[in-house]
C-alpha cells in the first residue's frame, strides 16, 4: 500500500511570482526608485522648495550653483532648484493627463473594436485614421491659438492625438487572440464576453500597453519641452521645457543651466522606459515554475523491472533522466525523475500518463527542444550508441544534427505548429532541401507523394494552401508527412490526436498506424489515452509525477496491470466519461468499476497534485484555468 | 533638380562620403576662407514679398536695398544724400516737394527710370496697403513735370517725408514689373545687384549677382550677395561661427561666443530701446495708472542698471527717455530722470492713495518672459502685484494696439523724431491705443509738424512732456550685436537701422 | 488586392475631406488678427478692413471653406497671404527635403532597430540588458537636445558638417548628404529605441510560439528560423510602430528644421500656422494627409503580404 501523498496545491498562477521576478530585476528596482524620488519631490515641492518659483533675484541672474541657490539661478534670477520642483509637478501631471486621455479613449475602443468587430470596429477605425492623419503640430498650434497657451489644454489635445496608438495596439493584440482556441474554449464553457475580455485578452494586451504608456509619457514630456523650445509654450508657468528653452538661450553664458532640465527629463523618461521594459519582462516571459515545496513520498510499489534490451537492436536508450525547472528557492524542481526507457528499431513505445506526468518533457528532452529555462539534472540518452545526453550534459550540436533527419517530431496542436505566413508546400519542402540536399522540384514531388501517402486526397491544393486554409485533421496529416519526410529512424509523437475532433482522431490514428507499418519507423507515442495505446503500441511505459511506474508489453499492461495507478488509468478510459474530470472522480452515476478506498484516495491525491507541464498557452489556459 | 537618382545617391552613399563634405560645408560658393567676393548675410527672416510696397524697416528693409535703389540715400550717420534723385526742395507751404531725377538709369529689365516711373511707384505704394503704408499717409499725388522732374503733393506737411523717400516709400521698381504683378516673387529694380531666380529658394535664401553697368559703381562692392534665412538664433550663431555667413545679428548672450571666435562686433550700435510702455494713462483698465504719480512710482521702482547688467550683460545704456541720441528730441538730462529709488516709489504710491499697491496684468510672450518677470519682481517689491498673461506670439501686437492690455513690453526702434511720435505719442499713434493726449501736447506736436526753426525745441519739449508724465517705463537702449568676420569684410553701423544698409558693407582689404 | 486598394483610396478621400474640414474649422477659430499680422502694427482700421475683405476673412466659416474647397478640387490651392508665393510652389520646393530626411531616417531606424531588437530577443542576458539601457539613453534625451549637441560637436567644433543646411536648387548630393546627416542621426538616435523594443517584444513572442519549436524539430537552423520565419511574423508589430513613427516624424522634424535651418515642410507648417497663413496651412494639411493615407495603405498591404491570416479580417 502506498502512503497518502501529501502535496499542497500549486501556488496560484501568478501575481506573487511576477512581482518577485520584477523585483529581482535590478533595472526595475532602480527605475522604480528614481521615479519614486522624482514623484515624491514633485509632490513635496511646496514644502521643500526654498523659494517661490516666480521670485526673481534680478541681481543674481545666471548664477552658479551654490549659496542659497542649490542649482543656481536662471536668466531672470529665479532659483533653478525651486523651478525644477514645481516644473516637475506641472510636467508630470500634464503628461499624466495626456496619457490618461489617450488610454481612456484608445483602450476601451480598441478592446471593443478588436473583440466584436462589426460596425463599431469600422467606425472607430475610421475615426482613428482620421486622428492619426491629422497633422499633429498644426492641430496643437491651432488649439493653442484658439484656446490659450495653457499646457493642460495642449496635453489634452495631444492625448487625443495619441489615442489611436493605444487603439491600434489594443485592437491588433485583441484580434490576434480573438480566434485563439482558448478563447473559443472559454466561450464554450460559457464565460461572458466581459469576463473573457478581462481575464484573457487584457492579460495579452497588458504588456504592449504598458510599454506604450511609458513611452507616451516620455513623448508627452518631450513634446511639451519642444513646444516651449520653439517659444510656443506658456512662459509664465515653470516647466522643464521652459527651463530647457531658457537654458538654451543662455547656453554660452551659463551652460550648466541646461544641464538640470536635461537631467530631469532624461532621468524621468529613461526610468519610465526601463520600468516599462521591466514590467513587460516580468509579465510576458515563460513563468518560472513555483512548485510545491514538500517532496512527495515515494510509493512502496516498485515499477516493473525493465527488460534488459538486446543491445544491437536498441535505437534509443534513456537512463535515469531527470529534468527540472528553477524553483523559487533557487534549486530545481524536477518534472522528470529518474526516467529510463528503451526503444528498439521499428518498435512503438507508448508513454502514457495524465497531464502533468512529465511525459511531454521526457519527449522534448530526447529531441533537445526543452524550453531554455529547463535543466537536465542527471541521466543519459543514447541514440544509436551516440550520447545525446551524458551525465546531465547535453550534446547540443549532435542533437541538432539529428533533429528532423533521424529523430522527427509530430506535435499535438496542428494549427499552431505550422507557420501561418508560409504555404504548406514551402514548409514541407524546405527541410528536405536542407537536410537531404534535394532540389526544389524533387522535394516538391516528394512532398506530393508524402501527402498522398497520409491520405490527403488533393495534395496539390494542400501544397499551395496556407495553414489557415486547411482543416485540423488535414494539418495533422501534413505534420505527420513532415515528420516522415526525411526518413527518420524515430518519430516522437506528442499526443498527436488529442487536439482533433473525435471523428478525425480515428482517421489520423489509421494514418499513423499505416505509416508505421509501412516504413518500419520507431515511434515514441506520448498520450494520456489508453485507447490509442491499445491501437498502436507494442510496448507501454506508464508515467506518473515524473516517474515511470510500470513498463511492459501492451498485452501485459492492458490485460494485467500491476501498478495501482495503471489500474486506475485503465479504469478511467474515455468511454462513458467526461474527458477532463480528475481521475477516478466522475459523476455519481457513472457506470464504472468502483475502486477500493485506497486507490480512490490515491486517485484523489493524484488529481490534487498539479505539477505544471509546459503546454502551449492555448491548451494550458483551457485546461488549467477554466475547469 | 531633385531627381530620384539624387535621392538614391543620397541614400546609398551613406557614411563613406561624409568626410568629403568638408569642402562643401564651409563655403558653399567655392571660395576659400578669406576671399569675399560674395557677401553672405544671415537674416532673421525672409522677405515676405519682393514688392517694395511691402518693404518694412531695419532687417526687412535692407534686402530691398540690394536690388532696388531709393530716391534718396541715407548715409551711415543719417544724412540724406542724392541717389536716384539729384535734388529736392519744398515749397513754402511745405506740402509740395519738387524732386529732380537722374536721367541715366535703367531698370534691369531695360525699362528706363524717369518721372513716370516715380509716379507709378508712389501711387502703387500708396494703394498697396503695405506694412509701411503709414509712410505715405500724407501723400496725395505725384505730378510729372518732365522726364526727370516730379512734384509730390502732400495733404499736410510731413517732416519725415524726405526721410521716408530714403526708406521703403522711396524704393523704385520697374513699372513694367509693377504692371504685370510679378514683383512679389521676382524683384526688378535698378539697384546694384540682380535677383538670381534659379538659385534662390523661398524662405531659405535669396541670391543676387552684381549688375553689369550699374550706374554707381562705388556702391557696388561685391560680386554677389547671399541672404540666408536663419530664424533661429542658434542657427545664426552656428552659421557665423562656422563661416557659412560673414555677417549676422546675434544677442547679448551669444556675443561672448562670437568674440571668442575672433569675430568682430560693430561698436556703439544702438537702435532699439526696450522696456514697458504704460498705455492706459486714462485708467480705463487699471484706474491706478491714471495718476501720474503712480506711473512715476513705477519708473522709480525699477533698477535699470542691474537689469542691464543681468539681462543684457551690460550691452546697452540705461535710459529714462524713449527718444534716441540721434533724434532731434533727445534731451541729455532726461537720461536718468528716474534713478532707482524704491522708497520714493512707495512714497509716491502712498501719496496717490495706493499705499497697499494695486493689481496689474502684463501680457507676455516667450521673447519677453525674462524681462517681464524681472520688472514684475521689482514692481512687486513696492506693492504692485503683477500678473503675467501669456499671449500667442503673432497676436501680441494686435492685442496691444486694440487696447486689450494696460501696458506692454517691447523693443521699439528709436527713429527719426516725427516717425517716433507717430508711433508712440500722437493721439493716432500706433502704440497709443487709448488715444491719450492733451491740449498742451497737441500744441507741441503741431509745432513739430510745421517744421522750421522751432521744430527741434518743440520736439524736445514733447520728450520732456512724455517723460515727466511717465508715459513709458524705458529700461535701456540695447546694443545691436552685429557680428562679422573682419577678415572677410568691413561694415559700418547705420544710425537708427537695426542692420546696416547694404552700402555700408565692403570687402576687407 | 486591387479592390482592397481601391476601397482604401476611396476611404482616404473621405478622410481627406473630413480632415480638411476639421482643420479649417480649427484655423478659423484660432487666429482673429490675421489681417493685422499681415499688415503690421502700423495698420489702420480701414486698411485692416480692406485686407479682410480682400482675403474673405469677413465671411462665415462654411462659405470660406467651400470657396477654398472648390478651388482646391480644381488644383488651385491659392497663394500665401503673407508673401504671395503660390502654395503649390511652396510645397514643391520644400517637400523633397523633408521627405528625404524622413525616409532616410526611417529606413535607418528600421534597419538598426530590427538588428537591435532581434539581437536582444535572441541573445537574452547581458546583451539584452545593454541594448535596453543603451537604447533608453537615446530615447530619454529629447530630439532637439540631441540635435544641438550634435551641431555643437560636429558642426561647430569639428567642422565636419555644415551647421546650417546648404541645400538649394542645383545643389549636388554632397550638399544634401552634408546637410541631412546630423538631423538624420538625431532622428535615428531618438526613434530607434522604441522600435527596437517593440520588435524585441514581438520577436520574443514569436520565439515562444509552437511552430518555432516544430521548425527546430524539422532541423531548420536557428538563423533561418529567426530571419525567415520569426521576423516575418513579427513584422506587423514592427511595421506598425515604424509607420506611426514616420507619421509622427511629420511633426517631429519641425524643431530639427528650425535648428538646422532646413528649408522643409515642417518649418513652413509651423510658421504658417502661427501666423495664420491659412492657404499654406491647408496645402500642408492636404499633403500630410495624402502621405498618411499612402503610408497606411502600404503598411496594410505589406501586412497582408507578410501574414496571410491577417487578410481574413
Amino acid at each position: 500500500m502506498t502512503d497518502v501523498i501529501r502535496t499542497p496545491t500549486l501556488t496560484t498562477r501568478v501575481p506573487r511570482g511576477q512581482v518577485r521576478r520584477f523585483l529581482r530585476n535590478p533595472l526595475a528596482v532602480i527605475s522604480l526608485a528614481v521615479l519614486g524620488v522624482i514623484v515624491a519631490l514633485a509632490a513635496l515641492a511646496p514644502v521643500i522648495a526654498p523659494f517661490d518659483p516666480n521670485f526673481a533675484d534680478i541681481g543674481h541672474t545666471l548664477a552658479d550653483p551654490g549659496g542659497a541657490n542649490l542649482l543656481g539661478t536662471d536668466s531672470a534670477g529665479r532659483d533653478v532648484f525651486t523651478r525644477l520642483l514645481y516644473g516637475a509637478q506641472l510636467t508630470l501631471l500634464s503628461a499624466l493627463l495626456c496619457a490618461v486621455v489617450a488610454i481612456g479613449l484608445g483602450l476601451p475602443a480598441g478592446l471593443i473594436a478588436g473583440f466584436y468587430g462589426g460596425p463599431f470596429d469600422s467606425a472607430s477605425s475610421w475615426v482613428t485614421n482620421l486622428i492619426i492623419s491629422l497633422p499633429g503640430i498644426i492641430v496643437l498650434l491651432s488649439v493653442r491659438a484658439a484656446l490659450g497657451p495653457s499646457v493642460w489644454i495642449s496635453m489634452v489635445a495631444f492625448g487625443i492625438l495619441l489615442s489611436p496608438g493605444y487603439f491600434r495596439l489594443t485592437r491588433t493584440a485583441v484580434q490576434a487572440v480573438r480566434n485563439e482556441l482558448y478563447v473559443d474554449a472559454a466561450r464554450v464553457v460559457g464565460l461572458s464576453d466581459a469576463r473573457i475580455i478581462a481575464r484573457h485578452i487584457l492579460s495579452v494586451v497588458r504588456a504592449p500597453l504598458i510599454i506604450q504608456t511609458a513611452l507616451i509619457f516620455g513623448v508627452a514630456i518631450a513634446v511639451q519641452s519642444g513646444l516651449q523650445f520653439l517659444g510656443l509654450g506658456d512662459p509664465s508657468e515653470a516647466s522643464w521645457g521652459e527651463m530647457l528653452g531658457d537654458g538654451f538661450q543662455n547656453i554660452y553664458i551659463q551652460p550648466l543651466l541646461m544641464l538640470w532640465p536635461v537631467l530631469a527629463i532624461g532621468l524621468t523618461i529613461g526610468s519610465l522606459v526601463l520600468l516599462g521594459n521591466a514590467i513587460r519582462d516580468a509579465l510576458e516571459d515563460k513563468r518560472v515554475v513555483s512548485a510545491p515545496r514538500t517532496r512527495a513520498a515515494r510509493t512502496v510499489v516498485e515499477p516493473a523491472a525493465e527488460e534488459i534490451p538486446d543491445a544491437a537492436d536498441v535505437l534509443l536508450q534513456v537512463s535515469n533522466l531527470s529534468v527540472g525547472y528553477p524553483s523559487a528557492d533557487g534549486g530545481h524542481t524536477p518534472v522528470v525523475r529518474g526516467v529510463s526507457l528503451t526503444i528498439r528499431e521499428g518498435e512503438v513505445l507508448g508513454l502514457v500518463g495524465e497531464s502533468g506526468s512529465g511525459k511531454s518533457q521526457t519527449a522534448f528532452s530526447i529531441l533537445g527542444l526543452l524550453p531554455s529555462s529547463a535543466r537536465i539534472l542527471s541521466g543519459t540518452i543514447f541514440f544509436r550508441g551516440d550520447a545525446l545526453v551524458r551525465g546531465g550534459i547535453r550534446d547540443a550540436a549532435l542533437m541538432k544534427g539529428l533533429r528532423g533527419r533521424r529523430i522527427a517530431y509530430i506535435p499535438q496542436e496542428p494549427m499552431s505548429n505550422l507557420d501561418p505566413a508560409f504555404k504548406i508546400g514551402a514548409q514541407l519542402t524546405r527541410p528536405m532541401v536542407k537536410l537531404l540536399g534535394l532540389s526544389k522540384k524533387q522535394a516538391r514531388a516528394q512532398a506530393h507523394a508524402l501527402l498522398a501517402s497520409v491520405g490527403i486526397p488533393d495534395p496539390d491544393r494542400v501544397l499551395g494552401s496556407y495553414p489557415h486554409e486547411i482543416s485540423g485533421g488535414m494539418a495533422q496529416r501534413v505534420l505527420i508527412a513532415g515528420a516522415l519526410s526525411c526518413d527518420p529512424d524515430l518519430i516522437i509523437a506528442d499526443e498527436p490526436t488529442t487536439a482533433l475532433d473525435v471523428t478525425v482522431q480515428g482517421e489520423v490514428l489509421d494514418v499513423l498506424r499505416s505509416m508505421q507499418e509501412r516504413t518500419g519507423v520507431a515511434v515514441l507515442l506520448v498520450t494520456h489515452n489508453m485507447g490509442v495505446i491499445a491501437d498502436i503500441a507494442d510496448r507501454v511505459a506508464v508515467m506518473r509525477q515524473g516517474e515511470i511506474v510500470e513498463t511492459g508489453t501492451v498485452d501485459q499492461i492492458l490485460a494485467a496491470p500491476a501498478h495501482p495507478y495503471t489500474q486506475a488509468l485503465l479504469g478511467s478510459m474515455l468511454v462513458g466519461r467526461e474527458p477532463l474530470t480528475p481521475l477516478g472522480i466522475g459523476p455519481v452515476d457513472a457506470p464504472e468499476p468502483v475502486l477500493n478506498r485506497a486507490d480512490r484516495a490515491l486517485a484523489l491525491a493524484v488529481a490534487d497534485s498539479d505539477r505544471e507541464e509546459p503546454l502551449s498557452d492555448a491548451a494550458e489556459t483551457a485546461l488549467r484555468e477554466e475547469i | 533638380m531633385k531627381s530620384t537618382s539624387l535621392k538614391v545617391a543620397a541614400l546609398s552613399v551613406g557614411l563613406l562620403l561624409l568626410a568629403g563634405c568638408t569642402a562643401g560645408g564651409s563655403n558653399g560658393s567655392g571660395n576659400g576662407g578669406g576671399s569675399t567676393e560674395i557677401l553672405k548675410i544671415g537674416q532673421i527672416g525672409d522677405v515676405s514679398s519682393w514688392d517694395p510696397a511691402q518693404a518694412h524697416v531695419g532687417h526687412a528693409l535692407m534686402p530691398y536695398q540690394v536690388v532696388y535703389d531709393s530716391l534718396l540715400r541715407r548715409e551711415p550717420d543719417g544724412t540724406l544724400v542724392p541717389m536716384l534723385a539729384t535734388d529736392w526742395a519744398y515749397d513754402d507751404s511745405r506740402t509740395v516737394l519738387t524732386v529732380d531725377l537722374r536721367d541715366d538709369v535703367t531698370f534691369s529689365d531695360g525699362t528706363p527710370f524717369n518721372a513716370e516711373a516715380v509716379k507709378v511707384n508712389l501711387d502703387h505704394f500708396k494703394g498697396a496697403n503695405g506694412r509701411q503704408a503709414v509712410q505715405l499717409t500724407q501723400y496725395q499725388s505725384t505730378t510729372v513735370v518732365d522726364d526727370d522732374t516730379v512734384q509730390i503733393t502732400l495733404a499736410q506737411p510731413d517732416p519725415a517725408m524726405e526721410y521716408y523717400l530714403s526708406q521703403a516709400a522711396g524704393l523704385m521698381a520697374s513699372p513694367a514689373a509693377i504692371a504685370d504683378g510679378s514683383l512679389e516673387t521676382t524683384p526688378v529694380g535698378s539697384g546694384p545687384y540682380v535677383f538670381d531666380t534659379a538659385n534662390s529658394v523661398r524662405d531659405s535664401q535669396a541670391v543676387f549677382t552684381a549688375r553689369e553697368g550699374y550706374w554707381s559703381p562705388d556702391l557696388q562692392k561685391f560680386s554677389g550677395v547671399e541672404l540666408r534665412n536663419l530664424e533661429e538664433l542658434s542657427a545664426r550663431v552656428n552659421a557665423i561661427l562656422s563661416g557659412q555667413v560673414d555677417f549676422t545679428t546675434l544677442d547679448a548672450k551669444s556675443a561672448a561666443q562670437a568674440e571668442r571666435a575672433k569675430l568682430a562686433l560693430i561698436p556703439d550700435y544702438q537702435v532699439d530701446w526696450t522696456g514697458t510702455s504704460i498705455l492706459d494713462r486714462g485708467g480705463q483698465i487699471v484706474p491706478a495708472l491714471a495718476d501720474v504719480r503712480v506711473r512715476q512710482a513705477m519708473n522709480y521702482a525699477v533698477d535699470r542698471e542691474t537689469l542691464l547688467q543681468e539681462l543684457q550683460l551690460g550691452y546697452g545704456t540705461a535710459t529714462s527717455q524713449v527718444f534716441g541720441p540721434d533724434s532731434s528730441a533727445y534731451v541729455p538730462d532726461l537720461e536718468d530722470r528716474y534713478p532707482y529709488d524704491p522708497a520714493k516709489a512707495k512714497q509716491l504710491l502712498a501719496e496717490a492713495g495706493y499705499a497697499d499697491g494695486f493689481d496689474l496684468t502684463l501680457p507676455v510672450i516667450s521673447a519677453f518672459s525674462t524681462q517681464v518677470t524681472a520688472i514684475a519682481q521689482q514692481l512687486g517689491d513696492v506693492g504692485i502685484r503683477v500678473t503675467q498673461e501669456t499671449v500667442p506670439g503673432p497676436d501680441y501686437v494686435a492685442n496691444i494696439v486694440q487696447g486689450r492690455y494696460p501696458a506692454f513690453n517691447f523693443n521699439l526702434a528709436q527713429t527719426e523724431t516725427w516717425v517716433a511720435i507717430n508711433q508712440l505719442v500722437s493721439p493716432t499713434a500706433t502704440f497709443n491705443p487709448f488715444d491719450t493726449t492733451s491740449p498742451e501736447l497737441e500744441a507741441l506736436l503741431a509745432k513739430v509738424q510745421a517744421g522750421g526753426a522751432d521744430a527741434d525745441a518743440a520736439a524736445q519739449d514733447v520728450n520732456r512732456y512724455v517723460t515727466d508724465n511717465a508715459w513709458f517705463l524705458p529700461l535701456y537702449r540695447i546694443d545691436q550685436i552685429a557680428a562679422y568676420d573682419p577678415t572677410a569684410l568691413t561694415v559700418q553701423a547705420q544710425v537708427q537701422m537695426a542692420i546696416p544698409s547694404i552700402y555700408n558693407f565692403a570687402p576687407a582689404k | 488586392m486591387l479592390m482592397f486598394t481601391l476601397r482604401r483610396l476611396g476611404a482616404g478621400v473621405v478622410l481627406l475631406i473630413a480632415i480638411t474640414a476639421l482643420t479649417y474649422t480649427l484655423l478659423f477659430f484660432s487666429s482673429s488678427s490675421i489681417a493685422r499680422n499681415i499688415l503690421g502694427e502700423q495698420a489702420t482700421q480701414d486698411q485692416i478692413a480692406l485686407k479682410e475683405a480682400e482675403l474673405g476673412l469677413d465671411q462665415p466659416l462654411p462659405v470660406r471653406f467651400f470657396a477654398w474647397a472648390q478651388a482646391a478640387v480644381r488644383g488651385d490651392f491659392g497663394r500665401s497671404w503673407f508673401n504671395g508665393e503660390s502654395v503649390t510652389d511652396a510645397l514643391v520646393n520644400r517637400t523633397p527635403v523633408t521627405l528625404t530626411l524622413m525616409l532616410v531616417s526611417i529606413v535607418l531606424v528600421a534597419i538598426v532597430a530590427t538588428a537591435l531588437g532581434v539581437l536582444a530577443a535572441v541573445r537574452r542576458g547581458w546583451v539584452d540588458r545593454v541594448v535596453q539601457v543603451g537604447a533608453v539613453v537615446g530615447d530619454a534625451i529629447p530630439g532637439f537636445v540631441l540635435a544641438i549637441i550634435l551641431v555643437a560637436v560636429f558642426a561647430v567644433q569639428l567642422a565636419i558638417f555644415p551647421a546650417v543646411s546648404t541645400i538649394q536648387p542645383g545643389a549636388g548630393a554632397a550638399a544634401w548628404i552634408g546637410s541631412l546627416t546630423l538631423p538624420v542621426i538625431a532622428i535615428v538616435l531618438n526613434y530607434v529605441t522604441s522600435s527596437a523594443q517593440q520588435i524585441r517584444s514581438a520577436v520574443i513572442k514569436q520565439l515562444e510560439q509552437d511552430y518555432v519549436r516544430t521548425l527546430r524539430s524539422r532541423g531548420i537552423g536557428e538563423g533561418e528560423i529567426v530571419l525567415k520565419h520569426v521576423l516575418r511574423s513579427a513584422a506587423p508589430a514592427g511595421l506598425t510602430v515604424l509607420s506611426l513613427q514616420f507619421i509622427g516624424l511629420l511633426g517631429g522634424v519641425v524643431i530639427l528644421e528650425r535648428v538646422f535651418a532646413i528649408p522643409g515642410l515642417g518649418a513652413l507648417a509651423v510658421g504658417a500656422t502661427v501666423r495664420g497663413d491659412i492657404p499654406i496651412v491647408m496645402g500642408v494639411v492636404i499633403l500630410t494627409v495624402l502621405i498618411v493615407i499612402v503610408v497606411n495603405l502600404l503598411v496594410d498591404l505589406a501586412n497582408g503580404a507578410l501574414n496571410p491570416k491577417v487578410r481574413l479580417s
